[in-house]
């Protein structure tokens, strides 16, 4: 992998980028002897084949455009929509570039500030596309803004950087979602900043269901201001390796953060996602629910930390990660990671691994339920705590709808 | 309609039952008494099937089919349903998916189709008027944050809803106040057929004047130790537990 990113060096010619590639070949690729990847082996998506390559993808995208148009047709649950196929925006299939109250680009040139992260630097040296969005100041958007990620057929790392700013009294949601249209392999490596102004009130949900040979290296950062509220929902639904690093920076009081996430995983499925909140000024409060259900030979790893620095009095921080192991073979390792500075907070973590209660599902089974349909149920139930964050109704029903058709029960 | 006999059954290496014979025809009401720790609850839970009890010898049939060598859910799609002594709580399984899947689950062992949604929902609303139920118990969890008397009312809804031929009621009286016990008697008492039958496990008397059985059978160590007819349990009322426990001397 180090050998073909020299390899590509000389075909970078924008100086950020460059630097940018220059630093990933200096850091090297992560290994599982990194205390942040000891359960994840990052070599395992390359080994698949994925080249890093300095220019777009130059395959069929474009052909498969009535795919793509099938799929969005059949899952989409707005108008408003931003449509990636492999990597490359695709102006047809989008329809909110023209928005009256949202400025939008299809790709975003921010130069960025070095950093430690292979994943990040690699990002930005080869990111072909991505989009930067602006909404405006007083924008109340009740449609849902849809960011597809739609693979097809393409052995190249695809190296999304995305950009959002959410304006002041700005009230918006996403959902993004990232698909395979034939299941073919797949490698998504993105990374999405979003700064929310004062008073804004943001909800993002992760929707990651591109089967079993789709793998996620995503990164997404937070910058909240005073008086703002972002939740961000992720669900992993089908996947191959999937890592998700999720960053908020609390920047203004009385600011509020949510992070969700549901993990479903069987056979070798594997999600590591990875929490940090640095409460960085006073009055604000962090919530956190993580739930994972795990069968076959998966793996699950959940690392939440939490930072509260000296000035940030008076933070609540609440921590959560609770597991359901369906299978003797599915792991889990779970760790909260808690660095307070101040006194007068208030944080609390937990972890749980359990199993189906006998007790539930016999109560079922003597109403008449069928033993497998029966322990759909109860794990349906376990994962709809966090479904239930989706405020959004269609989205959270098409949602209950994919996991009971991946639990095989018929709601 | 219901045929034990002889029926001994243990829970790890304990005997429970021991020797237990009894037999329900359509239209009766059975109640059964007897003291703490006397096997009432087991019988319930061996005839529906809870997992950890070991038959080591008897026979029960059900409609002729032997019911032992069903599982849990073959046994409440044949039409025999428990009501709880302690109902579970399934948070995040709502009253009203939790029924949809019962009732169609058990139409689907009929060879039937899902009922309509308009129509379940039709059901549910009298049947929530049976037991006094209020409108928002369609989309609360099953049992979760439920009051003692509520989830009891919660088990005769259920039974309502699914229909059984044979009901057996586990001490379904117990922390009842006066006004749940009205409605849960109603319930029963509205349910009752000439084509179904109820067993009604109970230590106290009380919902007896509310329910009004056709044979009342006393149990002690694991058997049925004296039958008679309604007016037994007054007997028992009246001359305690200490009575029937020296009935069993007798009886050995």
């Amino acid at each position: 992998m180090i050998n073909e990113l020299e390899n590509i060096l000389p075909a970078v010619k924008n100086e950020s980028q460059k630097a940018s590639l220059q630093n990933a070949i200096a850091i090297g690729i992560p290994s599982m002897k990194q205390e942040e990847w000891k359960y994840t082996y990052y070599n395992k998506i390359l080994q698949q084949g994925f080249q890093p390559a300095a220019s777009a993808f130059d395959g069929v995208a474009h052909q498969q455009t009535t795919i793509a148009k099938e799929f969005i047709e059949a899952n989409s649950v707005s108008q408003n929509r931003i449509v990636f196929l492999n990597g490359i925006f695709h102006p047809e299939l989008s329809t909110l570039t023209t928005h009256p109250k949202i400025n939008f680009w299809n790709s975003n040139n921010t130069a960025e500030s070095q950093t430690k992260d292979f994943l990040i630097e690699l990002n930005n040296a080869l990111s072909t596309d991505g989009f930067f969005m602006e909404i405006g100041d007083h924008v109340v958007l009740n449609e849902l803004v849809e960011i597809f990620y739609i693979n097809d057929n393409c052995r190249q790392i695809i190296n999304l950087k995305n950009q959002i700013k959410v304006g002041k009294n700005s009230q918006i949601k996403f959902a993004e979602y990232s698909i395979s249209a034939d299941g073919s392999p797949a490698y998504n490596n993105t990374v999405t900043r979003m700064e929310v102004a004062e008073n804004a009130l943001v909800e993002f949900y992760k929707i990651q269901d591109g089967g079993a040979l789709f793998n996620i290296t995503d990164n997404m950062f937070v910058a909240q201001a005073a008086n703002s509220v972002c939740n961000v929902t992720t669900l992993s639904l089908t996947g191959g390796i999937t890592r998700n690093v999720l960053q908020f920076d609390i920047n203004g009081e009385r600011a509020e953060s949510h992070m969700n996430g549901l993990y479903l995983l069987e056979n070798e499925e594997h999600v590591d996602n990875r929490t940090l909140v640095n409460h960085n000024v006073a009055n604000c409060e962090s919530f956190e629910l993580y739930k994972g259900i795990l069968g076959g030979k998966s793996t699950g790893v959940f690392n939440g930390k939490i930072v509260v620095a000296q000035a940030a009095q008076k933070t609540n921080a609440f921590q959560s990660n609770r597991n359901l192991l369906l299978s003797n073979d599915a792991n889990i390792y779970t760790k909260p990671q808690l660095e307070i500075f101040a006194d007068d907070v208030k944080c609390s973590h937990g972890a749980t691994s359990s199993q189906i209660e006998d007790s539930e599902l016999f109560y079922l089974q003597a109403r008449g339920i069928g033993k497998e349909m029966a322990r759909g149920l109860l794990v349906f139930a376990f994962g709809e705590e966090v479904v239930e964050k989706i405020k959004h109704e269609a989205l959270k029903e098409k949602m209950e709808k994919r996991i009971g058709e991946l639990l095989k029960i018929d709601l | 309609m219901l045929k034990i006999n002889n029926l001994h059954a243990s829970i790890s290496g304990k005997e429970i039952l021991k020797g237990l014979s009894l037999e329900v025809k359509p239209g009766e009401v059975h109640a059964i008494m007897g003291p703490n720790g006397t096997g009432k609850s087991t019988l319930g839970n061996v005839l529906t099937g809870k997992d950890g009890y070991d038959i080591t010898q008897g026979t029960v049939t059900f409609d002729g089919k032997d019911l032992l060598e069903l599982e849990p859910e073959e046994r409440a799609q044949a039409g025999v349903f428990l009501a709880f002594q302690y109902p579970v709580e399934i948070p995040g399984v709502s009253n009203a998916n939790f029924l949809k899947a019962a009732v169609n689950e058990i139409r689907k062992s009929k060879g039937l189709d899902p009922m309509a949604p308009n129509d379940f929902l039709k059901l549910m609303r009298e049947k929530m008027e049976l037991v006094e139920m209020k409108k928002d118990f369609i989309s609360r969890s099953v049992n979760q944050g439920f009051s003692g008397g509520e989830k009891k009312r919660n088990e005769i809804f259920q039974m309502a809803m699914l229909d059984p031929k044979l009901a057996i009621l586990d001490e379904t009286d117990s922390g009842l106040d006066i006004d749940a016990l009205r409605i849960v008697a109603n319930g029963v008492n509205k349910l009752r057929t000439k084509d179904n039958a109820f067993i009604v496990i109970t230590h106290y008397q009380r919902l007896l004047d509310y329910i009004v059985p056709d044979v009342v059978h006393v149990m002690y160590d694991g058997k049925i130790v004296k039958s008679g007819d309604k007016n037994l349990a007054l007997e028992l009322e009246e001359k305690g537990y200490d009575w029937v426990k020296e009935l069993d001397n007798v009886a050995m």
